[in-house]
């Protein structure tokens, strides 16, 4: 392909299906597919798949061995013939019209999923590369051979002509699975998945058939993945981390906030439940079962453990470098409370009263006594009935002797009143 | 963590059912569409019960064909088109998906016209009844969720009822029922055959394969829950069958016993009032109401869903206009164009119905082989493609199934020209 060293650009459904030709015009065999190597951001094709006449067998030769790309064939090198090797498809690679047209894709730019219409090469000197994903209407009418016409159509009425619609193979992560562990072939050496916001991939999965889905989840890190779990809806949820192996589904349930693992494990059965808490560091363990041990639809159950709590007799200066070594989510972290010796709940104190007065004020001179408080056994309407009267962000739960277990925030209300509200 | 907290109880199995329950019958009974109604009462009326043994066997081939496309959907988690574009490419799917909008706009005609015509005997004109419908039918899906539509679709299947108590209303002599029925003969001069093969063919629709399977694939079923997908088909194909059987036996008991002549389902309803009484008739044609209802809330929704997916267009009455712009697009203009025709005076509509059954007859056995040789793919359906046994018995079925349709539309178009 020395003869203009010219870089073309050409679609995959053009090249499919043309015959291959020796040096001396001899017809070996056609082309079916184009193996391509993953990894970089615009991969190289590295083997044509060819099916001879009269075998079934599918043969690859590398793409180095094609001397010339004409309009009707492709013509090889000498000596070509004798190259030809059975089929196999590596870890790292992909068979264009085997696993990506006409196949489902995830755009992670666009962040939906795409039905593959074509391919778009780039012929650059020897090398043949990857480098669009075309998911147009346009792609359509070219492989239904109507492209010529319908423009002539439209140009005569309209004076237009329906625009190429392709995306950069970089934002493309593929669908397509490993044979054995059933894990996605990344596009990319680092996950492009996890950049999409958590709340838009739930919504991609839910658009995904269930293996697709599974691959997907698989192959998010475990932060992206804990995030995304808490995002889907609570069957998909059970679905997701009952499918995975129990060891990731332990390390995936550490990193989710105590309450949403919580939710999560009370749906699934007794004995899955169990290997995933036991899989789980100690800490995190004893705090998921705390909230185990609470019936279903009482405050118990939706509590969380995100909170800070200290003595009477603190000072506002050790209040706030606790303050400073939470991680807490925001709205867990505007109120402090205040307990005596035996960790019963005498007042709170907010973050602002901490942040005006001087380091050493001791914490019950500052604390309001009068505090909003639900009971463990409570139920969540009435819980909800109390954020609605006092217009609250967060409550503390108490046990029957008045000893903080838990706080329950505005958000984790919502979410058990709501479990199925969608946006 | 010693106790289990949702202890799992002897109901569970039952329960797993229930929610499961639903593709299955609801396909069924949208099969009872207005064409479905049309078809039987003319079998039954200009035939009597010659034709109704063939019902059994009807039956065995909707268990067989329904069968392989709710464990496409459970296995495989997709949809027909879906499978069919992925596995032969866009261009037999466009001309495919093509062919079964064509019909079932034909068949989305048949509901409204239903509609118009059901109303009519109540004295309600059809510039009221089929706008109202048609607002009704766009209402239900854009306003609806999944779960409440489903409700109000199961629900309509036990409407159903009405004809098999309009069947008991009827007095047919039931010795001679049972006798017809367990004697199977084909007559082959040309009308009965026709009219075998229209039953059959009304029956076994194109558009069926596509809404079961979808609406399996929505429904997330695990592999291991199979067997309670299997059980919603069986019962869906035998209720079918059944609703079909009063049918047939209604008209002939009355209209073909006193040699009453008909052309359509609302023929029927009025030939009925003289013969069975006037609540045997009113609930022959409330039962057409219900059937074309029904029919119309689905049709255009699943030919929307089974295009766009196909095509890869995003679809799903979730999301919004701008973002499913052929969906909806396709939606709305399924519904205008099928109310709109009704409407129009002077339409040629039995023409219209001819047409949309050469083009059935035509898509249905180019279906079944496209089913057969993906439920056989081991790349796509691992360990649950089709065993040998099943492979021969549903070939056979294929090939018969094809053989018919290859007749009524040799039939048809011998009758137009």
């Amino acid at each position: 392909m020395n003869e203009k060293e010219s870089k073309v650009f050409i679609f995959f459904s053009e090249l499919l299906r043309r015959k291959l030709s020796d040096s001396q015009g001899k017809i070996i065999g056609k082309l079916v597919d184009l193996k391509v190597g993953l990894g970089e951001l615009f991969p190289k094709v590295v083997c044509l798949c060819i099916k001879i006449k009269n075998n079934r067998q599918t043969f690859t030769l590398d793409w180095e061995r094609v001397d010339k790309i004409e309009e009707e064939k492709l013509v090889l090198k000498p000596e070509s013939a004798s190259l030809l090797l059975p089929l196999e498809v590596g870890e790292k690679e992909i068979l264009l019209r085997e696993e990506m047209l006409d196949k489902q894709v995830v755009d992670t730019y666009g962040v939906r999923i795409e039905r593959v219409n074509d391919l778009h090469l780039l012929i650059a000197g020897s090398e043949l590369r990857l480098v669009h994903v075309d998911f147009g209407i346009r792609g359509i009418l070219r492989r239904l051979g109507w492209v010529k016409s319908v423009d002539a159509l439209t140009e005569w009425f309209f004076s237009y002509k329906i625009p190429q619609k392709l995306l950069s193979w970089k934002y493309i992560q593929p669908l397509s699975r490993h044979a054995g562990n059933q894990a996605l072939k990344l596009n990319l050496t680092h996950r492009k998945l996890d950049e999409i916001h958590p709340s838009d991939l739930a919504d991609l999965l839910e658009d995904l058939d269930k293996h697709e889905r599974l691959a997907v989840f698989k192959s998010l890190g475990l932060e992206a993945a804990a995030e995304t779990l808490e995002e889907v809806e609570p069957k998909l949820q059970r679905d997701l981390i009952e499918t995975d192996t129990t060891e990731r589904a332990s390390d995936i349930l550490e990193e989710m906030a105590p309450d949403e693992a919580a939710d999560l494990l009370s749906e699934l059965p007794p004995e899955k439940t169990e290997a995933m808490i036991q899989g789980m560091e100690t800490t995190k363990r004893k705090e998921l079962e705390g909230l185990l041990a609470h019936p279903e639809g009482t405050a118990g159950s939706i509590m969380t453990l995100d909170y800070i709590a200290l003595k009477e007799n603190e000072t506002a200066e050790e209040a706030l470098r606790r303050f400073k070594r939470s991680d807490y989510h925001s709205e867990s972290s505007s109120y402090i409370y205040i307990t005596d010796d035996q960790g019963k709940l005498k007042g709170v104190v907010t973050l602002r009263s901490l942040l005006i007065c001087p380091s050493s004020t001791l914490l019950s001179t500052i604390m309001n006594r009068r505090v909003i408080k639900v009971k463990l056994e409570d139920k969540v309407e009435e819980v909800a009935e109390k954020f609605k009267k006092y217009n609250l962000l967060m409550v503390p739960v108490v046990d029957g002797e008045k000893k903080i277990k838990g706080v329950i925030t505005f958000h984790d209300v919502v979410d058990s009143i709501f479990p199925d509200f969608e946006g | 963590m010693k106790k289990p907290l949702f202890p799992r109880s002897r109901w569970r199995s039952w329960l797993i059912f229930l929610a499961l329950v639903g593709p299955g019958i609801i396909t069924s009974n949208v099969d009872n569409d207005a064409g479905g109604i049309t078809t039987y009462s003319l079998a039954g009326a200009n035939f009597g019960y010659s034709l109704i043994w063939s019902l059994i066997p009807i039956t065995f081939v909707l268990v067989l064909i329904q069968e392989m496309c709710a464990r496409m959907g459970v296995v495989t988690g997709k949809g027909l088109s879906d499978l069919i574009r992925e596995k032969f490419g866009v261009k037999v799917t466009f001309y495919l998906l093509f062919a079964v909008l064509l019909t079932n706009l034909g068949n989305i005609f048949g509901e409204f016209a239903g509609i118009a015509s059901s109303l009519e005997i109540f004295g309600i004109s059809r510039y009221v009844s089929v706008p109202l419908g048609a607002l009704f039918v766009w209402l239900l899906v854009v306003k609806g969720t999944y779960k409440s539509v489903e409700k109000v679709f199961l629900v309509a299947c036990l409407f159903y009822v009405t004809y098999i108590i309009s069947g008991f209303m009827a007095k047919p002599q039931w010795s001679v029922v049972l006798s017809e029925l367990s004697s199977p003969k084909i007559d082959f001069s040309i009308a009965p055959l026709g009219m075998l093969v229209g039953v059959i063919g009304t029956t076994i629709a194109p558009w069926m394969q596509f809404y079961l399977q979808a609406a399996v694939a929505e429904k997330n079923i695990k592999v291991r829950d199979y067997k309670y997908s299997k059980a919603d088909v069986i019962v869906g194909s035998f209720v079918v069958n059944i609703v079909a059987f009063f049918i047939i036996v209604v008209c002939a008991a009355t209209l073909y016993k006193n040699g009453i002549k008909i052309e359509t389902a609302k023929d029927a309803a009025l030939s009925l009032a003289p013969l069975a009484g006037k609540y045997c008739s009113a609930l022959f044609a409330f039962g057409l109401l219900n059937a074309s209802l029904f029919a119309a809330s689905i049709l255009p929704l699943s030919t929307a869903y089974t295009v766009c997916e196909g095509m890869g267009w995003e679809n799903g009455v979730n999301k919004k206009f701008s973002e499913a712009p052929q969906f909806y697009g396709l939606y709305t203009l399924l519904i205008v164009l099928g109310a709109g025709i009704i409407l129009l005076p002077k339409v040629p509509l039995i023409s219209v119905m001819y047409i949309s059954q050469i083009i059935n007859g035509i898509v249905l056995p180019a279906i079944l082989v496209f089913m057969l040789i993906i439920i056989n793919d081991k790349k796509i359906m691992k360990n649950y493609t089709n065993d040998k046994l099943l492979n021969i018995v549903s070939w056979m079925a294929c090939i018969i199934l094809s053989g018919l349709s290859i007749f009524l539309v040799y039939s048809t178009v011998r009758s137009i020209f």
